[in-house]
This record gives C-alpha cells, sequence and structure tokens, in this order.
C-alpha cells in the first residue's frame, strides 16, 4: 500500500502546483488590478487544450483517428507548454474590449462569465475542433518515449517540476505587485475613475493584466494536462470559476500568499476530502453538497471575514516618524479644525510641481466654444464658451444643477461632450482620452470622496507622480534595483508635501480610514503630485472646516503665483470673495456672467440665478 | 413559420422572467444572478403539488408564492445587509453566484439528478397563420399576456408603480420626496420574485422534461435580453425578450440549432461592447 499513498502524494502535489498557480493568476487579475475575470476557466481550459494538440501526433494518424482536432505538431517539451502560455496571452486580447474603461466591473465580469458558457458550449458541439464533447485524450506527458510516465519517479519528478513553476510564477508576480506599476493597478482597482482622470491608461494596464493573467493561468492548464493526459469540455464548466473565487476570498484577495492558502484549502481539499466519504445512494448527492458547500463558504468569508484569512498587507514606505499604527481616524467632525497645515510656506512649489520653466504670461491656456452636454435628450450644459487665463485661480459658481461639475468633467475629459470644442495649451483636446489629458497637465479632482482606500496616504500621493520608471509592466520586471532609487526620491518629494500639508503621522494610514476634511487634502495633495499646469477643482472645500479652507485657499493663490492655473467649481462664496478672480457664474447650463466677484454682487441677474434658482 | 411559434413562446416566457430580473435591478443595483436557481426552486415547488394531485394551473400559485417568498428572503437577508456595507457592485454579485450555487445544488442534493415532468396533457393542436401551437403553449401565451399587461398597469397606472419607477431613477430622491423606499424595494422583490416564479414554471412546463440545473443557462437569455433593452427597463426587458426570444427560434431553422443560443450571447457581448445601457437608453441611465 505504501507506493499507493507515494502515486496519491504525487497527484496531491501536481494539483496543488495547478490550484495554486490558477488562484496567483486570479488574484493577480482580481485582488489587485480589481479585474474581475468570471471567465478565467477560459484561460485555463485554452492552456490545457494548447498543450495537448501541440504535443499530440496528427489527429488522422494517432491511434487510428478516433478523436478529432486541430494542429497535432507532436512538438517536444516544454514547447507545449510554452506555446499554451503564448496561446493564454493572446486569448486574453479579445476580452479587452470588456474590461475597457467605460463599463461598469460588475458588466464587465457578467460578459467574462457568459463567453466562458459561451465557449464551453461551442467547443462542446462543433466536434472537429478539439473533439466535441468527448475532449482529447491520450495526451503524451512530456519525455514519455525516454521515461514511464506511470513510474514512482516521474510522478515526482513532475510534481517537483510543477511546484518549481508555482514557485516562480509567485515571485514574478510579488515582482510585478510590489513596483510602482502594482501601486497604479491597486489604484485602479480601488477607484478606476480617479486613476484614470491621473492619467493612467485603463485599457493598457487591464490588456496586460488579462494577458499575463492569461498566460499563466495557461500554463497550469498545459502542467495539468501533460499529467492527467485528457481534457474535455467537462472539465471547464463556468462554475469552476467560481471555485477558484472562493479560494481566493478564502486566502485572502491581494495577498499572494493568501491565494495558495485558498488553492490549499478550497479546491484542493475539497476535492480529496469527498474522495474519502464511502459511496452513498445517490450518485450526485455528494458532488451537489459540495457545490452548496463552495456557496456558502463565498457567503459567508465575504459577511465575517471579507478580507479572508490572509489579509492584504499595509504597505509600509514612510522614511519618516510615521505612526504606523493609525488605523482608522474618527471623523468626529471636529477633527477638521484641527488641522493645521504644516509647514506649508516653505514649501517651494515652482520646484515641488515641476512648474520651473513656467512663464506667468497670463495667455489663454484652456479654452471652450461652444461647448454642450445632454443626457437623454435633456441639454445639461448649453452652448458654454469660456476662456481660462494661465496663472490665475478661476471660480465657478452657479446654483445646484447649473451644469458646474459637468462642464468640469468635459474639460477633464472624463464625460464626452455632445457638441464644441475643448483647446488646452493651443492644442485641440476634444476628443483627447482623459488619462492623456491628465498626462499633458490638465488634472481634476473629483466632488464626492475619491481616494484609493486600500493604498496608503502616502501610497496614494505617490501612486499620482507622473513618468515613473517602474510604473510600466516592463519596467516592474526589471525590478527594485532599476526602479528604486528613483521610487525612493518619489517618495521622499511626497512625504515633503505631506508634511506641509501637516498629515505626516497618518503617511502609512489607509487612506479610507481619513477623516472627510483630511481626505479632500489626500485629494489635493494627490493632484499636485501628478504635476499639473492646469488643475481643475470640484468643489474641494465641500465639508472642510472653514478655518482650514481658508488656509487651503492660501495655498492655491500661492501656487497659481508659481506658474500654475486653477479652474475652481466652489459654492462657498466667501471662498469665490477671497481667492477667486475672474469667477463665471453658469446658470441652466449656460454662462450667466464673467467678472470679479465686486462685479457680479452688482449685476441683478446673477444675485437672483443664484439666490432664487 | 412554425419555428415563429416556437419563438413566441420562448419569448413570452423570457418577457416574464426578465421583467422580474430587471425590476430587481432597477431598485437594488443588483444583478441577481441567483435568478435562475429561484426559478427552478419554484418549478419543483409545482411540479411536488402536481404530482400529489393538485392540477398543474392550480399548483402554479404554490410555485409563483416559492418564487415571491424566495426573492424577498433573498433581498431581505443577504443582499441588503451585504449592500449597506457599501460593498462594491461585484461583490454583491458574487455573494449572489454563491446562492445560486446553493439554491440549485441543495435543490439537487434534495431531489437528485433525474429528470422529472408535469402531469399534464399538451392538449389539442391548433394552425393558424402557418404556426403550429399546442394547447398547453396557448395558455401559456395568454398567461404571459395578461401577465404583461398587469405588469404594465402596475407600473403606469398605480401609486406603487410610480413609486417604483421613482425608487429605480433616483433612490435618495424618492426617499427625500416622502417615498418609503424600503417598503417600495420590499414590494419589487415580491412581486418580482413572483414573475420569477412564474417564468420557473412554466418554462418547466413548455421544457417538457427538467431537473435541478435546468435553468442554469436560462441566465445568459435573461442577461441579453435585459441588456438589449437597457438594464433596469420593464419595457425594454419586454421588448428585449421578443427580439431573443424569436431570433434564437428562427435562427435554429436555418443553422444547427445546438448554436441556436449563441445568437443570445453575441447579442449579449456586442451590447455590453458597445450600448451597455441597451438600445433606447442612454448612459445617465447607469
Amino acid at each position: 500500500m505504501p507506493t499507493a499513498y507515494a502515486f496519491y502524494l504525487t497527484t496531491i502535489l501536481v494539483y496543488g502546483a495547478v490550484d495554486s498557480m490558477a488562484c496567483l493568476a486570479l488574484n493577480y487579475e482580481f485582488g489587485f488590478a480589481g479585474v474581475s475575470n468570471f471567465g478565467f476557466i477560459i484561460f485555463q481550459a485554452a492552456g490545457a487544450y494548447a498543450a495537448a494538440i501541440l504535443s499530440m501526433p496528427r489527429a488522422a494518424t494517432a491511434n487510428g483517428g478516433f478523436q478529432q482536432y486541430v494542429l497535432g505538431w507532436n512538438l517536444p517539451w516544454p514547447l507545449p507548454w510554452i506555446g499554451a502560455a503564448i496561446v493564454g496571452g493572446v486569448v486574453a486580447l479579445p476580452f479587452v474590449f470588456l474590461v475597457g474603461k467605460r463599463l461598469r466591473g460588475d458588466f464587465a465580469a457578467v460578459g467574462l462569465l457568459v463567453s466562458a458558457v459561451l465557449l464551453n458550449e461551442l467547443v462542446k458541439d462543433y466536434v472537429p475542433f478539439l473533439n466535441g464533447a468527448a475532449g482529447v485524450s491520450i495526451v503524451p506527458a512530456p519525455f514519455q518515449s525516454k521515461w514511464d510516465p506511470q513510474g514512482l519517479g516521474y510522478q515526482f519528478a513532475y510534481g517537483g517540476v510543477a511546484i518549481v513553476l508555482t514557485i516562480a510564477v509567485y515571485y514574478l508576480l510579488r515582482r510585478v505587485t510590489e513596483s510602482p506599476y502594482g501601486r497604479s493597478l491597486r489604484a485602479m482597482r480601488d477607484n478606476d475613475i480617479v486613476a484614470d482622470s491621473l492619467g493612467k491608461n485603463l485599457r493598457k494596464q487591464r490588456a496586460g493584466v488579462l494577458v499575463l493573467g492569461g498566460a499563466l493561468a495557461a500554463l497550469s492548464g498545459a502542467i495539468l494536462v501533460g499529467f492527467i493526459s485528457l481534457w474535455a469540455p467537462g472539465a471547464w464548466g463556468y462554475a469552476e470559476t467560481i471555485v477558484l473565487f472562493a479560494a481566493i476570498i478564502v486566502g485572502g484577495a491581494g495577498n499572494h500568499k493568501g491565494a495558495i492558502l485558498g488553492a490549499i484549502l478550497v479546491p484542493l481539499a475539497f476535492e480529496e476530502i469527498t474522495r474519502f466519504i464511502p459511496p452513498v445512494a445517490n450518485p450526485t448527492l455528494i458532488p451537489a453538497l459540495q457545490w452548496v458547500a463552495i456557496g456558502l463558504l463565498i457567503i459567508l468569508f465575504l459577511w465575517f471575514r471579507p478580507n479572508g484569512i490572509l489579509p492584504e498587507r499595509r504597505r509600509l514606505l514612510s522614511t519618516g516618524p510615521a505612526l504606523n499604527t493609525v488605523e482608522v481616524v474618527p471623523d468626529d467632525g471636529d477633527s477638521d479644525a484641527l488641522i493645521k497645515l504644516g509647514n506649508v510656506d516653505q514649501l517651494n512649489f515652482r520646484e515641488l510641481l515641476h512648474l520651473d520653466n513656467t512663464v506667468n504670461d497670463n495667455r489663454v491656456i484652456l479654452s471652450t466654444t461652444g461647448l454642450s452636454k445632454s443626457f437623454n435628450g435633456v441639454t445639461v450644459v448649453s452652448d458654454v464658451s469660456i476662456e481660462i487665463h494661465q496663472g490665475k485661480l478661476t471660480g465657478m459658481i452657479g446654483p445646484n444643477g447649473a451644469g458646474k461639475s459637468t462642464t468640469l468633467a468635459m474639460l477633464a475629459g472624463t464625460l464626452r461632450g455632445s457638441s464644441g470644442t475643448i483647446f488646452y495649451d493651443g492644442e485641440d483636446i476634444t476628443s483627447m482620452p482623459s488619462f492623456k489629458r491628465a498626462q499633458a497637465g490638465l488634472v481634476r479632482t473629483f466632488q464626492l470622496a475619491s481616494e484609493f482606500k486600500k493604498l496608503t496616504v502616502l501610497e496614494n500621493l505617490v501612486s499620482a507622480i507622473p513618468k515613473q520608471s517602474g510604473d510600466s509592466f516592463t519596467g516592474s520586471l526589471r525590478g527594485k534595483r532599476f526602479w528604486g532609487s528613483e521610487d525612493k526620491a518619489n517618495i521622499e518629494r511626497a512625504e515633503e508635501v505631506l508634511e506641509g500639508f501637516g498629515l505626516s503621522q497618518y503617511a502609512d494610514t489607509y487612506a479610507g480610514g481619513l477623516s472627510g476634511g483630511q481626505r479632500r487634502l489626500v485629494e489635493i495633495m494627490r493632484a499636485l503630485l501628478a504635476e499639473p499646469k492646469v488643475l481643475l477643482l470640484d468643489e474641494p472645500m465641500a465639508g472642510v472646516h472653514p478655518n482650514l479652507a481658508h488656509k487651503i485657499g492660501d495655498q492655491l493663490t500661492k501656487m497659481c503665483e508659481s506658474g500654475m492655473t486653477i479652474l475652481m467649481v466652489e459654492h462657498e462664496l466667501s471662498i469665490m470673495d477671497a481667492f477667486c478672480d475672474p469667477v463665471i457664474v453658469l446658470a441652466e447650463g449656460m454662462v450667466l456672467a464673467t467678472g470679479t466677484m465686486a462685479e457680479l454682487r452688482k449685476r441683478p441677474e446673477v444675485v437672483e440665478a443664484y439666490l432664487v434658482g | 413559420m412554425s419555428s415563429f411559434g416556437f419563438g413566441l413562446i420562448t419569448a413570452a416566457v423570457l418577457a416574464i422572467a426578465t421583467v422580474g430580473f430587471t425590476m430587481q435591478f432597477a431598485v437594488t443595483n443588483v444583478l441577481n444572478l441567483a435568478y435562475g436557481s429561484v426559478m427552478i426552486n419554484s418549478a419543483y415547488v409545482t411540479y411536488y403539488l402536481n404530482i400529489h394531485h393538485v392540477t398543474a394551473w392550480v399548483a402554479l400559485i404554490g410555485g409563483v408564492i416559492t418564487g415571491a417568498v424566495a426573492s424577498w428572503c433573498l433581498n431581505r437577508f443577504i443582499f441588503t445587509p451585504f449592500q449597506r456595507r457599501n460593498l462594491a457592485p461585484i461583490t454583491i454579485v458574487i455573494v449572489a453566484l454563491g446562492v445560486d450555487l446553493v439554491g440549485t445544488f441543495g435543490l439537487q442534493a434534495i431531489v437528485g439528478s433525474s429528470y422529472v415532468a408535469f402531469h399534464q396533457s399538451a392538449g389539442n393542436e391548433y394552425h393558424f397563420l402557418g404556426m403550429i401551437l399546442n394547447g398547453l403553449q396557448l395558455i401559456i401565451l395568454a398567461v404571459c399576456a395578461a401577465v404583461l399587461g398587469l405588469i404594465h398597469w402596475l407600473l403606469k397606472y398605480t401609486r406603487l408603480g410610480k413609486a417604483m419607477r421613482a425608487t429605480s431613477a433616483n433612490p435618495n430622491l424618492a426617499r427625500n420626496s416622502g417615498v418609503k423606499t424600503q417598503f417600495i424595494i420590499s414590494t419589487t422583490w415580491l412581486i418580482s420574485g413572483a414573475l420569477c416564479g412564474l417564468a420557473g414554471t412554466v418554462f418547466a412546463m413548455n421544457t417538457g422534461v427538467f431537473e435541478a440545473t435546468s435553468a442554469q443557462l436560462y441566465i445568459v437569455l435573461l442577461l441579453a435580453a435585459m441588456f438589449l433593452g437597457g438594464p433596469g427597463e420593464p419595457y425594454g426587458a419586454m421588448l428585449g425578450a421578443l427580439i431573443i426570444g424569436l431570433s434564437t427560434e428562427i435562427s435554429a431553422a436555418y443553422i444547427n440549432p445546438q448554436y441556436k443560443e449563441v445568437i443570445a450571447f453575441v447579442v449579449l457581448l456586442g451590447m455590453l461592447a458597445f450600448r451597455p445601457y441597451g438600445i433606447f437608453g442612454s448612459e445617465k441611465t447607469l
């Protein structure tokens, strides 16, 4: 019997490695980048099929041609595995259109789920492609002409190779996720619209994530098929993806070790434990109960332990004496009043914001002509033509529903205008996507809280810094030696800003745990670190204590003196009085007037629109 | 033309199901992927009443009640508590998938995996306009038409319907305007659950034989019909169901019937990619 146990052990090793690799890949997509790939099993299946048909002989000659399939290239190991990984990456590409920027995460997920169902049905029904529902069988094991695949030594060696590859995948993914690129992925996960507004190319990031995740999933499938030597549609029903999601939820999303733990606890243990249950009268009872258990596991974990057994680690970046223990700041309403902007007066904004070459020349830097927007036939912004002058702190006021935020969103590219043109620095940017506008220096903030919740305050700030050499997939692969010193300088720059705004002690606190006023500050600081030439602020003072609001206003004025341009939407008239010149008044989607606050107060139509409307 | 008749039946059942599904999405912003499991559980309740000598059409009421109560409980005890935690919509969808597994396979664990059928005759065949429909199908069509008419009346002419539409358009504004949104949401889940139970039962009747996992792929047709008409739009759902139901059945006459669902998949993926707010919707409604 000991040999039987030894063979069983090798099976466990291979399955454990395959499940772990798959969970690592899915966790990279879902836990780190927020791409809910409900069609994940497609990629594992594609890898298994690819490895199978690349290693099998031509269908007509093999075993009397009892099965039909394409290719049949009879390639020696490791080419089928490499080919499988490539196929997995290529299969990901058509799905990029689903996870592109404009689709809600859950809608995209449903699309992927449906794709998994569809592809499974097609493969099942169209026999000549991959032998239909029966699937491909007698897939050659690597080196089977030299060694006996049924030998114990071979099986242990196979398990060993599978484990070594899984460990390699672990280190590869860790290298990627713990880089500035990984930080951008997590920022996208926490709030994709905001990441976009800070210059992150969501489509490219998500495509990269799907391709790498797909390639790794495919590799796991290739390893599996080489061991079990058959692969059929029954093995990759869409619900298999749910098992892997359950594993990640149990283990801990956003934690590589958690993914491995989940793989061992859920797919592996669930399969194996049921082997030891004595047979019962109803043959579907045990598998049915297995599915019930998976479902319950998902629901109960998401309720009682949503971050899993091994939650995501907090990344402590600060070099100073940050209070690492601060997890959550109580939002008691008064805490804002206590915020003292630090040594902000000593901050050299010209240097900090890389405005060194900017000359305050009062030219028109941002303008619109005939900008309009309608939703469902309702016009929200109508024929707005404005000019924003360089170095000015321009205000924008108007009653609720006047179209202020919509105008700002169109300037930043968050929304596409229905008609009209936008010029920025002499260039027509009407159809430029928002992340490119941000990269060109046109950066916005949001009216609603928009911090990256599960990034620390310092990470929030650093993530916005443009042109980081580690902020690309290839950059991240080159490792810390490549991007480390630059990242250190970036962190120090962010810390300097943080200190200036008096929030150093929260450097390593999750931004989601700050009070309302503090979060506004984080957002402003983050926008500044994106190095804007023109900063678009959407009600930055909303919910901020008046004392603090005026301190922030002073700093905004100083930034404009240093060469930056600001357009600020704000309700608080005292802020407009104190800091903004000129001020644009919008009412019912149209520009009502433009001028200094003193001039505007004399105009009856403005007073009426603002007070009555 | 006979495929047109089949298509009409499929569309009628799908319309009932999709209207319920889309109403749930409208008031709670949840893509309730557990919908198929509630459908099939309701069908089984009807089936058990039926084999215990209750006429199928009376037993149907049991299925409708099951759907209503199960859906109400689902919202009250699962979705609402999770939503109170301000989780991302995707988390709720994952929870719904978990519920679907529990509902479908819990049923399978109890009833086993053999196929069952209702005790009723399909009735005489009727020929008209080139279509061949049997008595059962005619009754299904009549029931569906009546229920859709009822839904139309509810949404258009009753205070409850108006409150539902207000809650769906903007829950905060509705609450501030004096609509008891919690009550409206609960009621919506009861009504949509009743539709779900009805749809599950007539789906099973129309299929002939069924088992616990028979409705698992139905969710794809549902989603296709919903996204075609615009998520959260009951009238869009009816139109979407009509298009999907007819196109799948009519296409089956020309291509290999095994691929007839492909058209629904393609429609769904196309809508998600290019117009996720439906053919007539606008982006603001999302």
